[in-house]
């Protein structure tokens, strides 16, 4: 009888933990967007009324704006590089054996490992010596560090699944090289493909720990310029920001969704 | 694999991976292995500024005697234990359920777990000022349950601190758990409970064993995330709530010490490779010993 008890006991506690957490992970995004339509000029909760005026006043703010436009072209931009060198970093582990395979896969997963404020000092400072400082190549090149361990993990699963008998047998049918990777190779890694860049796209579109340290002047992703603009005001345009950003993020996710399934992601 | 195997290796067959390896190779030691070694080289320069010169174990004495900055260090790694013990009790059951749910149930939740992960992190600690603020729900729930009379001051405090970063760094762990307990074959569960060992018995016997691998990744990466945090103690704790992190930031783009700055990060940066390090260790001893009981 003591046993049941305990084992009531532990589904008891399971059924209240679960709900709590999955309501806990995404209360502050839903409040974001539920307090972004208020009317009042406070951001509290519950919002005043319904509007849409702070998005207007959103809309209509250069520094949110441009800054939306810098995050989205970063990340596209980043998202390309990280991708094309990813494949090839993955390619090369998974098709070759060299002296020093492991090493080169730690190297490559490492900027995991590292501390973003750490490497954002790194890379400041090394920007600063090479003159790179404050260039849209130095944020680009910090978002390709720091989504390349994504990338180069997804493609690694996508090979482990990967059945290399058919580029075999398209070789064996005489296709040309170019043709077995057009026809038979990029589709078969398309959906490791896809979550790769999806992965890297929201970790650098959303990237606050590395893009403060690199953000320039004029110029700065739209997180770092949350960032800024919550350190000294707290008002409802920001939650019209935010909503924004979450937005695209749900965009790019349900793409993903509707293309392969969350299962990829986990 | 089958060309690689062949044995001879002319320079014809290695040319295509050494153009494969040269990009990425490139990339990882100009911008990754260089700029840290020069964090490393200026933490040993003397000065203030951002442009300092000599040799000189001035920052790291400067951080290792002064009681404040190590009660900033131990608050740090304080924290850093709290959250990831937090993150795996809350975590585990979550996780675990995940990995025994049917595909067409779990898809919803799986969402709910991936999304905080992929949206930015500067959004979802403005959603907790959201939460917690002077104006925000929770006060609003208190005043209207007549707990309070006027609104409470909820933030810039150790426990919003942590709440906030638990609740970023659960999806980590939940994760974690999930990919190694969907490893851990059900039938074990069942021949565990066809011997009579109630679920608690066979959560500790069977189920916990088995999971240590995703556990401690999980428990590792949550402690280096949160050691490594300063958005979160900046804006939620305030100025009154140091980590590490917001050391850092505010030496570098506020003070511009950044000698003093590169020995702080390389301190962090030590810690965290150690804590890795102890992890791993852990795992292939677990891994070696562990094994015969597994099979």
């Amino acid at each position: 009888m003591q046993t049941s008890a305990r084992d009531r006991g532990l589904a008891v506690l399971g059924s209240v933990v679960r709900p709590v957490v999955y309501i806990g992970l995404s209360l502050p995004a839903i409040l974001i967007v539920l307090a972004s339509f208020t009317a009042g000029d406070n951001l509290r909760f519950p919002p005043e009324g319904f509007s849409l005026r702070w998005y207007s006043a959103a809309i209509a703010s250069e520094p949110f704006m441009s800054a939306l436009w810098t995050s989205t072209k970063l990340a596209c931009i980043a998202t390309a590089c990280s991708l094309a060198i990813g494949l090839a970093a993955a390619t090369a582990m998974d098709r070759y054996t060299f002296l020093g395979r492991e090493a080169f896969r730690t190297l490559t997963l490492s900027p995991l490992i590292v501390p973003m404020v750490v490497l954002g000092l790194g890379l400041l400072q090394f920007f600063a010596w090479s003159g790179l400082n404050q260039t849209f190549y130095g944020l680009l090149i910090g978002h390709v560090l720091i989504t390349l361990p994504y990338v180069v993990r997804t493609l690694t699963a996508g090979f482990i699944l990967f059945d290399k008998t058919l580029e075999q047998a398209a070789m064996n049918l005489r296709a040309h090289p170019v043709t077995v990777l057009r026809r038979v190779t990029l589709p078969l890694l398309a959906p490791a493909l896809i979550s790769a860049a999806v992965f890297a796209f929201v970790t650098s579109f959303g990237n606050i720990t590395l893009s403060v340290f690199l953000g320039f002047s004029g110029e700065t992703t739209l997180p770092v310029q949350i960032f800024t603009y919550v350190e000294h005001n707290y008002d409802p345009i920001l939650a019209a920001v935010s909503t924004l950003v979450i937005l695209v993020t749900l965009i790019i996710i349900a793409i993903l969704e509707r293309l392969i399934g969350m299962e990829k992601l986990a | 694999m089958l060309d690689s195997l062949a044995p001879r290796r002319s320079w014809r067959d290695r040319a295509p991976l050494l153009i494969l390896l040269a990009p990425p190779l490139m990339l990882l030691i100009i911008f990754l292995i260089l700029p840290m070694l020069g964090l490393v080289r200026s933490s040993f320069s003397e000065g203030t500024g951002p442009s300092s010169f000599g040799w000189t174990l001035g920052q790291y004495s400067k951080f290792l005697t002064d009681t404040y900055y190590l009660a900033v260090l131990a608050e740090t790694i304080g924290f850093g234990l709290i959250v990831a013990v937090a993150c795996l009790l809350i975590g585990f059951p979550v996780g675990y359920s995940l990995a025994r749910l049917p595909p067409h149930k779990r898809r919803w939740r799986l969402i709910a777990v991936i999304l905080p992960l992929t949206l930015s992190l500067v959004v979802v600690v403005f959603g907790w000022l959201v939460v917690l603020g002077r104006t925000g729900l929770l006060n609003s729930i208190l005043i209207g349950l007549g707990v309070v009379d006027t609104p409470q001051r909820l933030l810039f405090n150790r426990t919003a601190v942590l709440v906030v970063l638990a609740q970023q760094f659960l999806p980590f762990m939940i994760l974690s758990v999930m990919s190694v307990v969907s490893q851990v074959d059900p039938v074990l569960e069942q021949a565990a409970s066809n011997l009579r060992a109630d679920r608690f018995t066979t959560f500790r016997r069977v189920i916990l064993p088995l999971s240590m691998p995703g556990i401690l990744s999980g428990m590792t990466l949550v402690f280096i995330l949160t050691v490594s945090a300063f958005i979160t103690p900046r804006l939620i704790g305030g100025a009154r709530i140091q980590m590490v992190g917001s050391l850092i930031f505010e030496q570098v783009l506020t003070v511009l010490n950044w000698p003093f700055a590169a020995a702080m990060s390389f301190i962090l940066l030590t810690i965290t490779l150690l804590v890795t390090g102890l992890a791993n260790t852990a795992l292939a001893v677990k891994m070696t010993s562990g094994g015969r009981h597994a099979n």
